[in-house]
């Protein structure tokens, strides 16, 4: 093979192949391809070759990853690759101004190389940092709340430099009073870095020798008392979760810890694994301990590539104490956390695609059953929750099942991390007691209200999967069974304002159009109803709308519904239905606008 | 046995299914058809068309684990809030399905209009038109007139894979089917999805198209005209071909199959599902082999050698007959100067003729069958080539092993032992027989169906059928007695070896008779043990499996045929 792979880097692969079951090295494909495509800049055949010897694959095998996950390319990119995202939170936010002042500025369109070889600009979608948007990450740097003149300073900056400079973690957002914070509590004090000092000195990694001196029954137990729900956006009562785990099937058990963090509106891991990682892998300790695994993994998504560095180092300062490895705390409990990076699809958030995607497949959801806690990660019982779940474990053992369930409302217990974006005056996390809140407190006290002049429309209340909240709507409780009661869902705790200037039309195009650029295209309603959707939306927001598409866009996503692998299909005919239903007179008037039946060019 | 099976109600009919059987499965039974797309009998559930979406309820069960009996007598049926797919849904006690309740309807036909959206209106000129699940379901399920008014998605149109077989991503459903039979059956991972979405397009990496001997089958699971071999594309419509069960001749596996044929000419060979041997599979060379049969170069008529420059003269089948057994008719009692070469290629009706006409008609010893031995794969390709070397050997014209004797008759010609030799269907000049030998026999007589070295020498030569224009038997290689059927008419005047075998019989005196095939199958049933008590008819379309006879030890390796049967 031609490919000159440094000795250095091929150490680094080989080691990170080491982090999977040797049957299984494909698993290590990505991280492979982040690294090579890190030292070459893009992943030709060369690479894809090498790629697939050095694991044992086919070619195919390696080819059809890298046409999946767009973060990878098969054509070298600018010196800099410019990501602007173009999801609803940052549109709502005036992404669309940013995106047309850079291609102006470079004279490119998305996805071409400028001639200098310096920028590739490309869209992507949600990167996480919803609140702060719009945003935009050059290569590995995340620039937030961007004006177009701050986008072109930034590449004036780079040009006049030739470097990227890196940047620093914001701040983090000083509590409101009406906040109860718990997982974030220690990052807000001052001074608090998230090293495993820090950690330490609030209290930190105690919950783990108290759990290694219970049973790992009673852990469960604790757990399932404590009523605590997932916190990734089905909210399925996390004890009952381990405790459906097929055991003593003489295989392997293993934990996976979602940090995809994909949805929409959603940005909460995002300060749980950059502020406060320790949290995450006591929690992550604990809870493998409590079901039995020895070798958890944390699915980070590519787009967080501090994230990643950060838990990597957190991994070892744990280890470098004996939290972590062999014979933890001298009590006989082994235990491994690898860290796992993704490589920008929304669906591997979604447990079963983040398992095939774990394993080095196109992140395609799996058929269920099994479940994954009979036939998960390898073929064996597994574990999958969310950052915020796995957070909240350490303080159930600390403080006890009772102090979590005297936390929220039966049901919905303990606190949530809710995120807002959107145009109100204090967008951003909030961390609050479940129940005790309602979406107008929230958006009215916590964020204070919305930007000068305007009025709310609705709120998607969990992410943008979910069914929009007209603006009558919004006395609801922010807990699980409130918000069910009210015709949708809290979700993944992503909320999204929309205001008076929004065009419900546009954001419906905006949200389709994420769906279909994330459908895996395995199954047939989702992989061409979504693209059907967004193409009708284009066309009717092109002024060549005709009166039965309202009811077409209704239909269709109706045949979506719940008719797909997994829960993708409903997370776009959700929202699509309800903005019809709700906002059917703004559909109207779009269809009606020409009165034109489709022109030929539309066709 | 009764706890094995469950019973529940598919669209008001009540079903006893085998547990573990999926809903598609159980429907069958019940003789409810439930469309599919990606679901196929032999290979993994991926459950990914969604075109088998049915409505599934559950009894509700009391406090007391028992089901809960409504106003009506009748257990309460809970049905969930979604549909879900048969082909991954496995029947359970008093499970209640609706196949085609309104609700299922509008899916199915939610997700036909999603498969034809981006799909190709152009059935009639596709090489699948006629046998497209696509076609056949979009008149059951499809909406009249297209809600599509976007542009459509555009892939790549024709791209070859191999030398076999022709892509047309625009036509592919993305089922999977081609991708895990390629993987998990045929063994070379090579097909897969690149891009995402509705974009998803089916490939191969460039210089890793498919390339092993079972590729074809994917032509044959692909449910609509994305994958057409090469051989058989726009060559003829298929509803215009005749199908006829065969079996392929081309091992000793015996793959069960169809001939498709139109006025005389086959057009093609597919497998038939037969679990006992070759599940729903069979490999290329065995598919391909039929080309045989349409060679321009076929016997088509009797012919005698008139001059010693090798000039032939046709003969009608009295006059060939006559002839020969005129030459032969001295002979009998000294049969130490015969020698007989048959094949293991013929059928055991003609092997038990030939038998009898060479060892107790003319008392020959030395009759034998060629060997033909490859190389076996895992899978179905046995190392036998002949397909019906039980046969031969049942019938006893083959040696023990198969071809000992074959030495045995060079040298007796060599030495002048012998002076005439029956061949039927072999080249043997390949097999130690030379042309120097044959050149020496006083009387050489050759039944064939193309030319070669021994018909050239031949006086006589009698033109034979190939498999698919006769009836008959084979026993493959684990014992198992399967049919052929005659698709087609031999070309010219040329017949079924069993008729030229049946007339010399006749002529020479042995108690012929046999008027028809199923003569000289019920002779052969009265006097070979192992068939005792059956008739053509009797063997179905799937064969039987003998009772080990204590002659018919395996002789190739059955390896490959073990495999056949393994769960794939
Ligand atoms: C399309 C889709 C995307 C999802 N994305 C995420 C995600 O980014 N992060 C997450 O934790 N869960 C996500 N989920 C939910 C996961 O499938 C799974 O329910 C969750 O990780 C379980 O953890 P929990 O029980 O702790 O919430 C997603 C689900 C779907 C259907
Ligand atoms: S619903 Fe969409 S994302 Fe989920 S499996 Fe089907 S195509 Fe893939
Ligand atoms: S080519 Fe045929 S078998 Fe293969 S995925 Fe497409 S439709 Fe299915
Ligand atoms: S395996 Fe043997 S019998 Fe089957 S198709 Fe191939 S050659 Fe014919
Ligand atoms: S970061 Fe742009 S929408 Fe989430
Ligand atoms: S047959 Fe395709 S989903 Fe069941």
């Amino acid at each position: 093979m031609a490919l000159n792979v440094p000795t250095e880097l091929e150490q680094h692969i080989d080691e990170v192949i080491t982090h999977y079951p040797q049957q299984h090295k494909r698993a290590a494909v990505l991280w492979l391809l982040h690294l090579l495509q890190e030292h070459f800049g893009h992943l030709g055949k060369e690479q894809v070759e090498w790629t697939a010897t050095k694991l044992g694959l086919q070619p195919i095998n390696v080819w059809e990853l890298i046409t999946f996950y767009p973060m990878f390319t098969a054509k070298p990119r600018g010196k800099f690759h410019i990501k602007v995202c173009r999801t609803l939170s940052c549109e709502l936010c005036g992404c669309g101004g940013i995106l047309e002042r850079l291609q102006r500025k470079l004279g490119v369109k998305p996805d071409e190389n400028t001639s200098d070889g310096l920028f590739t600009i490309s869209t992507v979608e949600c990167l996480a940092a919803c609140g702060t948007g719009p945003v935009m990450m050059v290569n590995d740097e995340l620039f937030e709340n961007l004006t177009p003149d701050k986008a072109e300073a930034i590449i004036n900056r780079i040009k006049t430099t030739g470097k990227l400079e890196p940047q620093p973690l914001p701040p983090v957002l000083p509590a409101h009073p009406l906040e109860k914070r718990v997982l974030l509590a220690n990052m807000s004090k001052p001074g608090y870095k998230g090293a495993i000092e820090d950690y330490i000195r609030e209290g930190g990694y105690k919950a783990l020798p108290k759990a290694l001196g219970m049973k790992p029954e009673e852990i469960v137990a604790e757990v399932k008392n404590s009523g605590v729900r997932g916190r990734g956006g089905a909210g399925f009562p996390c004890g009952m979760k381990w405790s459906f785990l097929a055991k003593g099937a003489g295989q392997p058990i293993y934990l996976v810890c979602n940090a995809d963090e994909s949805e929409p509106g959603t940005f909460k891991d995002r300060q749980l694994l950059h502020y406060d990682p320790h949290q995450l892998i006591e929690g992550i300790l604990v809870s493998c301990y409590a079901v039995g695994a020895h070798a958890a993994y944390i699915y980070i998504r590519g787009e967080m590539p501090y994230g990643a560095k950060i838990l990597i180092r957190a991994i070892e300062e744990a280890r470098a104490r004996n939290f972590l490895g062999k014979n933890i705390l001298r009590k006989g409990f082994d235990c491994e956390i690898f860290v796992h990076r993704g490589a920008g699809a929304y669906i591997c958030g979604e447990e079963t695609g983040l398992i095939e995607s774990l394993e080095g497949k196109r992140a395609y959801p799996r058929i269920k059953p099994p479940f994954p806690a009979v036939v998960g990660l390898f073929g064996c019982p597994t574990v999958v929750n969310n950052v915020e779940t796995l957070s909240n474990i350490p303080h159930i053992i600390n403080n006890g099942a009772a102090w979590f369930r005297g936390m929220g409302v039966p049901g919905s217990t303990g606190t949530r991390l809710v995120c807002v974006s959107g145009p109100v005056k204090r967008p951003g996390y909030y961390e609050f007691e479940m129940g005790k809140l309602t979406m107008r407190q929230l958006i009215y006290d916590l964020c204070g209200g919305l930007q000068e002049g305007r009025q709310l429309k609705g709120v998607v209340p969990g992410g943008s999967s979910m069914p929009v909240l007209k603006a009558d709507q919004i006395d609801v409780a922010l807990d699980f069974e409130s918000l069910r009661k009210a015709g949708t869902m809290a979700g993944s705790g992503g909320v999204i304002v929309l205001d008076d200037t929004v065009d419900i039309v546009q954001s419906t195009l905006n949200v389709a159009q994420f769906y279909a650029h994330e459908s895996c295209g395995q199954c047939t309603p989702c992989r061409e109803g979504t693209l059907w959707m967004e193409k009708m939306l284009h066309r009717v927001k092109h002024g060549h709308g005709r009166p039965e598409d309202v009811d077409l866009l209704w239909d269709v996503a109706d045949n979506v519904d719940g008719k797909t692998i997994c829960p993708l299909g409903e997370a776009v005919a959700w929202p699509v239905k309800a903005f019809v239903t709700k906002y059917r007179g703004e559909f109207e008037k779009a269809c009606k606008k020409n009165g034109k039946e489709a022109t030929d060019e539309h066709r | 046995m009764a706890e094995q099976t469950v019973k529940l109600t598919i669209d008001g009919k009540e079903v006893a299914a085998p547990k573990g059987m999926n809903l598609i499965e159980a429907a069958k039974l019940a003789g409810i058809e439930v469309p599919h797309y990606c679901y196929h009998p032999k290979l993994a559930v991926v459950g990914n068309c969604r075109m088998c979406l049915v409505d599934v309820g559950m009894p509700k069960m009391g406090l007391d684990k028992k089901p809960e009996i409504g106003p009506d007598s009748k257990p309460v049926i809970m049905f969930g809030p979604k549909l879900t797919i048969g082909c991954n849904t496995s029947v359970a006690e008093g499970m209640v399905v609706h196949t085609r309740s309104p609700k299922v309807i509008k899916a199915r036909e939610g997700v036909m209009e999603f498969l034809l959206i981006n799909h190709p209106l152009d059935c009639p000129i596709c090489d699948q038109a006629g046998e497209c699940r696509l076609q056949e379901f979009s008149v059951d399920y499809g909406k009249g007139q297209s809600r599509f008014v976007e542009e459509k998605v555009h892939k790549p149109k024709k791209t070859e894979i191999g030398p076999k077989i022709m892509l047309d991503d625009e036509r592919c459903i993305l089922c999977s089917r081609c991708v895990r039979f390629m993987r998990d059956v045929a063994g070379q991972d090579c097909l897969g999805f690149v891009n995402r979405g509705s974009y998803s397009t089916l490939t191969c990496y460039p210089g890793m198209e498919p390339n092993t001997n079972y590729d074809l089958n994917i032509t044959d699971i692909c449910p609509v005209g994305a994958l057409t071999a090469n051989d058989f594309r726009f060559k003829q419509r298929v509803w215009f071909l005749k199908e006829t069960k065969s079996v392929c001749p081309n091992c000793a596996t015996g793959c069960n199959t169809v001939l498709w044929s139109r006025e005389g000419v086959v057009h093609r060979q597919t497998p038939r599902d037969n679990d006992a041997v070759n599940q729903c599979w069979m490999c290329d060379s065995g598919r391909l082999h039929y080309k045989f049969i349409n060679d321009p170069h076929r016997i088509t008529t009797p012919t005698v050698k008139s001059s010693a420059m090798g000039e032939r003269l046709a003969l009608t089948w009295p006059e060939a007959t006559r002839q020969i057994a005129e030459k032969l008719m001295p002979l009998k009692g000294k049969g130490s100067t015969i020698a007989a070469i048959g094949t293991a290629r013929a059928t055991t009706e003609e092997l038990f003729l030939f038998n009898k006409l060479m060892r107790e008609i003319l008392g020959a010893e030395l009759v034998d069958c060629v060997p033909h031995v490859g190389e076996a794969d895992k899978f179905l390709l046995d190392a036998d080539r002949n397909p019906n070397t039980n046969g031969a050997k049942l019938t006893g014209v083959a040696g023990e092993p198969i071809g000992s004797r074959i030495p045995a008759i060079a040298e007796a010609i060599k030495s002048g032992k012998i002076k005439t030799l029956i061949v039927h269907g072999e080249n043997v000049v390949k097999y130690g027989v030379t042309e120097e030998l044959l050149a020496k026999l006083d009387l050489l007589v050759v039944i064939d169906t193309l030319p070669n070295k021994v018909t050239e020498l031949a006086h006589y030569v009698l033109p034979g059928a190939t498999f698919a224009e006769k009836r008959g038997t084979f026993i493959n290689a684990r014992n198992r007695l399967q049919r052929l059927n005659a698709a087609i008419p031999s070309p010219g005047i040329a017949r079924p070896e069993w008729q030229t075998f049946a007339a010399l019989l006749n002529e020479l005196g042995g108690d012929g008779g046999y008027l028809t095939i199923e003569d000289v199958f019920a002779d052969m049933a009265r006097l070979l043990a192992p068939l005792a008590g059956l008739n053509l008819s009797k063997i179905g379309d799937l064969g039987v499996e003998l009772k080990p006879a204590t002659e018919t030890k395996g002789e190739a390796k059955t390896e490959s045929t073990a495999a056949a049967g393994a769960k794939t």
